[in-house]
């Protein structure tokens, strides 16, 4: 009973943040996958279970977020295509990684100072790839006015055809 | 949540709720004469708005359906509107995929039907108590809702009761506030001009 009442207690906490769109967010940094999923509009996504697909589509490695919807997974040197995380409930988010974030290390380069290279250039990039999702958010109230505007258009061009012109009237 | 994204549904799942969804837009704007059209799209400007408007409740937030409220203002005219608005929702926001748009639509279209019966049917018994039935009608539209969500993940492979669990314990706050703004809203057009609610079936 009591144990029920605090899965009870810790659904209705943790479940309302996924009244919103999934995303995650993640990098390659040497033999680790490590992000965050996080709702759109604010909110971190704990405790979801996600997994690190391979170039096949199949999973890699499993993971779970942790309170502040972070996860650091290890797939070893292979390449990774993808992470999905999947709320359970209808929201899942996936992030195709691209192939820059392939984290092969090159043959040339020792792989001591090409993992050194790959955690730099991730930690430098990360805050830049951070700012444009907070930039992409910040760009809802300009869609949200324009979608108000295609409403009252869409609706107004639907009177316009149904309106009957009116008799006995005009010229 | 009522949003489902694209890869979540099966086929079979997306069909049905495909066919639904054109069959009920046809059969609301069929029922849907030029002058009540001012009505619908601010309905359906109001639902395409409630979904991005956050309220925080303890340490997190939910957003508003109001498929209740426009099922009891519209009637048939909410299949319309909320298509609209789920449309523009999708390509805006992301919110829900374009290929489930026919669930998403019955989702929220057939709870928003049902909940404006419910609706209709306690106001003519009791035409005192137009608030109480508008919090009915938001309640039950929010639950039904639910219940839909879950079915609909259920149907596409995924394990009923914890979908149904996740999601209907997700809907509790949502459905406590929306009966209160939907009692609000119904309250006062009532009062108001009550000519407008007798408009919509």
């Amino acid at each position: 009973m009591r144990r029920s009442l605090v899965l009870v207690a810790f659904l209705l906490l943790a479940a309302p943040a996924e009244a919103h769109r999934l995303k995650v967010f993640a990098t390659v940094d040497g033999d680790n996958v490590q992000g965050t999923a996080y709702f759109a509009g604010g909110g971190t996504a704990a405790n979801v279970p996600g997994r690190v697909l391979g170039a096949d589509g199949g999973a890699m490695a499993a993971f779970r977020t942790d309170p502040e919807g972070a996860f650091r997974v290890s797939v070893g040197r292979t390449h990774v295509h993808a992470v999905v995380v999947d709320g359970g409930d209808g929201h899942v988010a996936t992030l195709t990684l691209g192939g820059e974030e392939a984290n092969a290390a090159p043959a040339a380069v020792a792989p001591e100072l090409a993992a050194a290279v790959e955690q730099a250039v991730a930690r430098q990039v990360r805050p830049l790839r951070e700012q444009l999702d907070a930039y992409e958010a910040k760009t809802r109230l300009h869609d949200l006015l324009g979608g108000i505007g295609i409403i009252i258009g869409v609706f107004g061009v639907f009177a316009w055809i149904r309106a009957r012109p009116e008799t006995g009237h005009g010229p | 949540m009522a949003h489902i994204p694209d890869g979540v549904l099966s086929p079979p799942v997306l069909a049905i709720g495909a066919a639904l969804a054109v069959a009920g837009t046809g059969l609301g704007l069929k029922a849907l004469p030029p002058e009540r059209v001012p009505a619908v799209a601010m309905l359906s400007a109001v639902f395409f708005v409630a979904a991005l408007v956050h309220l925080p409740v303890g340490p997190s937030s939910v957003h508003l359906i109001l498929n209740g409220l426009m099922g009891a203002a519209l009637g048939w005219a909410a299949v319309p509107a909320i298509v609209v608005a789920l449309v523009l929702q999708a390509v805006l926001f992301g919110f829900g995929g374009l290929v489930v748009l026919g669930t998403n639509v019955t989702n929220m279209a057939v709870p928003a039907l049902i909940a404006g019966w419910v609706f209709r049917s306690l106001w003519r018994a009791r035409p005192r108590n137009a608030a109480l039935a508008g919090a009915v009608a938001g309640g039950v539209a929010v639950a039904l809702t639910a219940l839909m969500v879950a079915g609909s993940l259920a149907l596409s492979g995924r394990e009923f009761w914890p979908a149904a669990r996740l999601v209907t314990l997700t809907y509790v706050p949502v459905a406590i506030i929306e009966a209160a703004f939907t009692a609000a809203a119904i309250g006062l057009v009532a009062r108001v001009r009550p000519d407008l609610l007798e408009a919509a079936r």
